[in-house]
């Protein structure tokens, strides 16, 4: 069973590969904006739905881009989250913090990826999760209330946001019977099908404690998997 | 807040007591930190016995011990590299001892994130034995395969000093008694030593450094081990000239049995004083976060029971880190 990347939780606000816009980019934001990874989203949006010069314009005005070192913090466990982020290039990770001090990790972003708390932002609790760029990365900040807002100015976003939560559930579910039910090397394989290039810029103990495993059954498992 | 405060020199029990103080001011380039676990060291009882008075003259009363990991609280005006709510772990500096306290302010150049992968009980365990470690290997210049004999591999400074010699590809010979034995190789040495039934000077022979933990006869010991060329540091044992000079000391002589031993041996002689350093910490982090150094701790005692605690580090019987668990 394998988690589809593009189902991410991430996601569900806006896919970058679902049937969002359809309509011919407009020139006028084009002309007006000197932000290309905005424009790459938009492009991408484009091909799923109909997007109005006005709703451009809007994504425009609500966005920001930004180059992130690595180990930026972009969200902090126990602080106010306002702003969701799209990931353009590079690798984030969001992980909570136990009481002991012990980080788990949720998930890891990369390009074409959203990442935030989500859990902040829909409950308007403080965040449970840091958010920290492990590679240097390009994104686009989004005031997640803002971005919300599109759906009152602009109804067609809620028939996306829907399919999109619907396919976070189904996200979600797999990942934790793939918890419940399949061995910790079985959920390694598919952690690496879903991020190919991931353990180029990852820690092992990110990868361990996003599998739910010690770092030294990840060495074990890797050590098997070179066996055979 | 409360705090652990030695009031005297002398006895555990009788120099010991629990305060309220007010809550530390932060300075332009200090992080507050709300301490989660404090850790003592040897040093910490010494201070408190008053064997150190001479060397670190510490007000009376002063709150003890010296590594720390916590939650950065407030930060000073001139403090770039932390956030608010960042985790962390420090060997806080001499002027700021004083984390057996609900709270410690520290100089943000002290201060590293901690390792993402371990508690802030094992955090607080690193610090000062890990610097030490970090800071003795390095000032020999410790280089793959380079062959180290480092004595007694169960005590604090011991135990991350054989893995991170191990880390940077060394070839380790360490000394420890019969019963450490099995743990003490686990760390990783290559050649474990059991100083009650073996010679140590006759299975490490001719190594490029030894790092003597023990002092005594061990310090001039080292040069019939170390080879010609090498060096041997120590942590313990007789302070150079260089230290003694930073201590204050402008006329100090290195003890002239070392010194001819260490000219009859062609091999160097330094002493390391174990400065706090942050940046040091982040390397140490790092490789904590890739199972390359593991904290060994041998006991969390409840904040309520520091000076319990205290009372175990003097048997000198255990086996890795005291740490004391504070909030």
């Amino acid at each position: 069973m394998l988690i589809d990347p593009s189902n991410s939780h991430c996601q569900f606000i806006i896919g970058d590969s679902e049937p969002f816009f359809i309509r011919l980019y407009s020139l006028t934001v084009l002309l007006k904006s000197p932000h290309q990874e905005l424009e790459d989203l938009i492009k991408k949006i484009k091909t799923r739905l109909i997007l109005s010069p006005e709703a451009e314009e809007f994504l425009y005005s609500i966005s920001k881009e930004k180059t992130l070192r690595k180990g930026e913090v972009l969200i902090r466990q126990g602080q106010v989250v306002k702003n969701t982020f799209f990931v353009s290039t590079g690798c984030l990770r969001s992980y909570c913090t136990d009481k002991n001090g012990k980080e788990n990790t949720l998930l890891f972003a990369i390009k074409d990826w959203w990442i935030s708390d989500y859990i902040a932002i829909h409950t308007d609790e403080l965040a449970t999760l840091t958010v920290e760029c492990l590679t240097e990365s390009k994104v686009i900040e989004f005031n997640a209330k803002e971005l919300d807002g599109i759906h009152s100015l602009f109804p067609e976003f809620e028939s996306y946001q829907r399919h999109n939560l619907e396919r976070h559930v189904v996200s979600l579910h797999r990942r934790i019977m793939n918890q419940l039910q399949l061995s910790a090397a079985e959920r390694y394989d598919l952690f690496l099908k879903q991020y190919p290039e991931i353990e180029q810029n990852t820690r092992n103990f990110h990868i361990a404690s996003y599998l739910g495993i010690t770092q030294q059954s990840l060495s074990r498992i890797r050590a098997e998997k070179v066996r055979k | 807040m409360k705090a652990l405060q030695i009031v005297s020199y002398g006895e555990i029990k009788d120099s010991l007591v629990f305060n309220e103080l007010s809550k530390p001011a932060v300075q332009s380039n200090d992080v507050l930190i709300e301490v989660k676990a404090a850790a003592i060291n040897p040093i910490d009882k010494s201070i408190i016995l008053g064997n150190l008075k001479g060397l670190l003259p510490i007000p009376l009363p002063s709150t003890s011990a010296y590594d720390v990991s916590g939650i950065v609280l407030e930060k000073g005006d001139g403090v770039s590299n932390f956030e608010i709510g960042d985790l962390v772990y420090s060997r806080v500096p001499q002027e700021q001892m004083g984390t057996l306290a609900e709270y410690v302010a520290v100089d943000s150049a002290a201060v590293s994130k901690k390792p993402g992968n371990i508690s802030f009980d094992e955090a607080a365990s690193i610090p000062l034995a890990g610097l030490t470690a970090y800071q003795s290997l390095e000032a020999a210049g410790i280089k793959k395969d380079d062959r180290v004999l480092i004595h007694a591999g169960s005590g604090g400074v011991g135990s991350l000093a054989i893995q991170y010699a191990k880390a940077r590809g060394a070839f380790v010979y360490t000394t420890t008694s019969t019963t450490n034995l099995a743990w003490v190789k686990a760390l990783g040495a290559d050649r474990v030593i059991d100083y009650k039934t073996e010679d140590y000077m006759s299975i490490a022979k001719d190594v490029d450094i030894v790092l003597d933990t023990l002092g005594q006869n061990y310090s001039l010991e080292s040069f019939e081990v170390v080879k010609q060329g090498g060096i041997v540091i120590s942590v313990v044992g007789p302070l150079d000239e260089a230290s003694a000079k930073m201590l204050g000391m402008s006329d100090y002589k290195l003890p002239e049995a070392l010194a001819k031993a260490s000219r009859d041996r062609k091999a160097d002689y330094k002493f390391i004083l174990m400065h706090p350093n942050g940046a040091h910490l982040n390397e140490i982090k790092s490789l904590i976060e890739d199972e390359k150094i593991k904290p060994i701790i041998d006991r969390v005692y409840p904040f309520s029971e520091s000076i319990e605690a205290f009372t175990h580090l003097a048997t000198g019987r255990a086996k890795g880190k005291i740490v004391v668990k504070v909030s």
